[in-house]
């Protein structure tokens, strides 16, 4: 289970949320309804604005941690499985990524997002996940597919149409931005974050006036 | 016109302005000779100007007031405090981020202190198409002389290069291409490569050190957290601007009315277009909102098999202009740190572990930037309420796009890269110079392929003779409403391919300098 902390103890801004979702500023609800059905090889279900899940997952009864405010429990689910694929930090440097808090920054990004765009963000989300129930002849969702097929279904819609390469995109800047916006992921790569207090610059403050003595005219 | 004479002391540190939290009623009436909208590279050098000459001058900003001691130095929450929408601001497709500053002093508080002249084949295209003789090479050759004097603007020294342009001038000079050292508007340079963070030791020579404090020493006010909803206009003149007073916590605190005969417009050129298209102000050609371009910009990264610590030392020492001119391609590239945050958003090194070797190698990675030399094809409008920057990439220019990012490869590979990571949504490397070309011939210009920035708006209230086709006169003045000045980048007719923050203080001095001839004493 991945770490879940007191959102008031991280720090996850709008700008994130925002920087993580400009790709689906493109793509309006209509356009992304119209997509969904030809994406996911014309079987997706489309019922009243909302998916119909096309395959039930063993993750569906699976009860998500306490403290998220923002996630569904699907949507929870699936960022959950990203993250594992996307942040496989076992066996390297860097700092384990279940010392981050990263469902946590995710939820809170989703609590930033404007209303209109929060409704197709869901949309976006059920989609990434059913399409692999057809897109690669899967069989299965996005949050049920083993390591190396959840990595190629990354991969393959990195490559694929416009709406594949947006949604793909919008997930990984989901999971990156929420991982390494933390500090405590810097030292293993020997970034030195700030440094001005540390190394203890001095401030010149503002500019004196100019001398206008010499006045430049044109 | 009132006459201030009095010239107090710049203050050490800080400014002594207004915000939201220092206004207590619901209604203000202000007075001036000249209101400002916009503290920015357009808004202060032409605050200064004015109020040096004796002008009462009010200056309206639509974002907070930062003072550089509460820098973060951390890009994530610079983003958040000091850039427009939160950082967030993208075009209508949102695979281009607009980054522009959204604070006291504006985007000169967020740049990377890149201190370029218009080109001079820029200017005469300038006259030849717009009629804009006025601003020749040798017209604006003591504005240029004067802002760089004011704000310290000198070449990079040795020190102030590098590593990461070290690499990048070695690999030119192997090619045997042009490749100089950046002139930036900075004193003493800390060398801490956050200057897109903002300069939290005030060494940078934004706005909010220079010409702000120097406006406010001649009797300027400052008003932050004031966002101009309307420019006012009565018989064909500007009279004044309707205000709103918003804190930080985003709720409205006051209504602001002010009477003044000069209107100086500096909002810059995504929120200038809108002010005026929201006021039905000085758009008898049309051309309002139109004509956008932005420098659409790459950042094309390589491994090197030493370490380099992209984010250690001056942000960016060295530029190629081999290519500046629009025969030779039409682009310039910029040798530039980054970041650990931004690094892991700049390219697609493949999923899972190819993406955390990507990083845990982030040290050993350097970067170009390319400006390319854009077509105006973009258009600023409102929607149904919300802002759209309606701009992809022309055609006609994606050909300087693929050839900035060839030439950028070939500089790598001169300087013994390992492998050059195309910056695209998809998973591309380059491993030799041989492959070069077969790899970006799989980029097409469609949206989502490219991950592109740009930091250079422009273009949106075109400055020219001809008022059927232009905005703004070539005095600064627009053709339709007397007393409502442009001084920002929106006033570009073309993409000038360099950072144009010199451009705009320049043109700034010049417009205030024909806002004086026009005002009476």
């Amino acid at each position: 289970m991945l770490r879940v902390v007191d959102p008031m103890t991280t720090k996850t801004t709008k700008q994130q949320a925002d920087a993580a979702l400009a790709p689906l500023a493109g793509l309006s609800r209509r356009k992304l309804l119209k997509a969904a059905l030809w994406a996911s090889a014309g079987t997706a279900a489309v019922v009243a604005g909302g998916f119909a899940w096309l395959r039930r997952s063993p993750l569906d009864d699976v009860a998500v941690p306490e403290g998220l405010k923002h996630l569904s429990a699907s949507e929870y689910h699936l960022f959950h499985r990203a993250i594992e694929v996307l942040l496989p930090t076992d066996g390297t440097t860097l700092t384990p990524v279940e010392q981050i808090p990263v469902i946590t920054n995710i939820d809170r990004f989703i609590g930033l997002v404007e209303p209109a765009i929060r409704e197709e963000l869901g949309i976006a989300l059920a989609l990434f996940d059913n399409a692999a129930v057809f897109s690669g002849l899967h069989g299965k969702r996005f949050v049920d597919l083993d390591d190396e097929s959840a990595r190629q279904y990354f991969d393959t819609w990195s490559a694929g149409n416009t709406l594949q390469r947006t949604l793909s995109s919008v997930v990984k800047k989901f999971v990156y931005l929420s991982y390494w916006r933390d500090p405590a992921t810097w030292p293993p790569v020997q970034f030195d974050g700030a440094v001005s207090d540390r190394w203890g610059i001095p401030s010149l403050g503002n500019t004196p006036l100019p001398d206008e003595s010499a006045e430049v005219t044109a | 016109m009132s006459r201030i004479d009095t010239v107090n002391a710049v203050p050490a540190q800080g400014l002594n302005l207004v915000q939201a939290s220092d206004v207590t009623a619901g209604e203000l009436t202000l007075r001036a000779d000249a209101v400002v909208i916009g503290s920015g590279a357009g808004g202060a050098v032409a605050a200064y100007e004015l109020a040096r000459k004796g002008l009462d001058v009010l200056i309206l900003e639509a974002g907070p007031y930062i003072p550089s001691s509460e820098f973060s130095e951390d890009f994530s929450d610079s983003l958040e405090r000091l850039y427009q929408d939160h950082g967030g601001q993208t075009n209508k497709d949102g695979d281009l981020l607009l980054l522009q500053g959204r604070c006291v002093g504006g985007s000169t508080v967020v740049n990377a202190c890149l201190a370029f002249r218009t080109p001079d084949f820029i200017l005469e295209e300038w006259g030849e198409k717009f009629g804009l003789t006025n601003l020749s090479p040798e017209a604006m050759q003591p504005w240029f002389e004067r802002v760089e004097k004011h704000l310290s603007i000198d070449a990079n020294g040795e020190h102030e290069i590098a590593m990461h342009s070290q690499l990048v001038r070695a690999g030119a000079r192997k090619l045997g291409w042009s490749v100089k050292p950046l002139k930036r508007n900075i004193r003493e340079c800390a060398l801490t490569g956050h200057c897109v963070s903002g300069c939290k030791t005030d060494r940078k020579q934004s706005m909010l050190v220079t010409y702000l404090p120097w406006a406010m020493a001649h009797g300027a006010r400052l008003h932050s957290d004031t966002r101009v909803t309307r420019i006012l206009e009565s018989g064909g003149r500007a009279v004044g601007v309707k205000a709103e007073v918003v804190g930080h916590d985003g709720i409205k605190v006051a209504d602001m009315h002010v009477d003044a005969g000069i209107v100086v417009l500096a909002a810059g050129a995504v929120q200038s277009p809108l002010l005026l298209l929201n006021s039905g102000l000085a758009n008898g050609s049309g051309q309002v909102g139109k004509n956008f371009a932005c420098h659409p910009s790459m950042y094309v990264a390589a491994k090197y098999p030493h370490e380099v610590f992209p984010w250690r030392g001056a942000l960016l020492g060295v530029y190629v202009d081999e290519f500046l001119t629009p025969e030779k391609g039409g682009f310039i590239l910029e040798a530039g740190g980054l970041g650990a945050v931004e690094m892991c958003l700049v390219n697609e090194p493949g999923t899972g572990k190819p993406f955390l070797q990507f990083m845990e190698e982030a040290r050993f990675n350097s970067g170009i930037v390319t400006l390319i030399h854009d077509h105006n094809v973009g258009e600023i409008r409102w929607e149904k309420g919300r802002k759209v920057v309606d701009y992809k990439v022309a055609d006609s220019d994606f050909p300087s796009m693929l050839a900035a990012l060839k030439a950028s490869a070939e500089i790598h590979f001169a300087a013994g890269a390992e492998k050059v990571f195309v910056p695209s949504i998809e998973k591309l490397e380059i491993h030799s110079v041989d492959e070069i070309d077969a790899v970006l011939a799989r980029l097409e210009n469609k949206p989502q392929r490219l991950r592109l920035v740009s930091y250079h708006p422009q273009g949106t209230l075109r400055m020219g003779a001809d008022p059927a086709s232009s905005v703004v006169a070539p005095h600064g003045e627009t053709h339709d409403v007397k007393g409502l000045y442009v001084t920002d980048a929106s006033l570009l007719p073309t993409s000038i391919i360099v950072n144009p923050q010199v451009t705009v203080y320049a043109l700034a001095s010049y417009i205030s300098s024909e806002i004086l001839k026009r005002t009476p004493s």
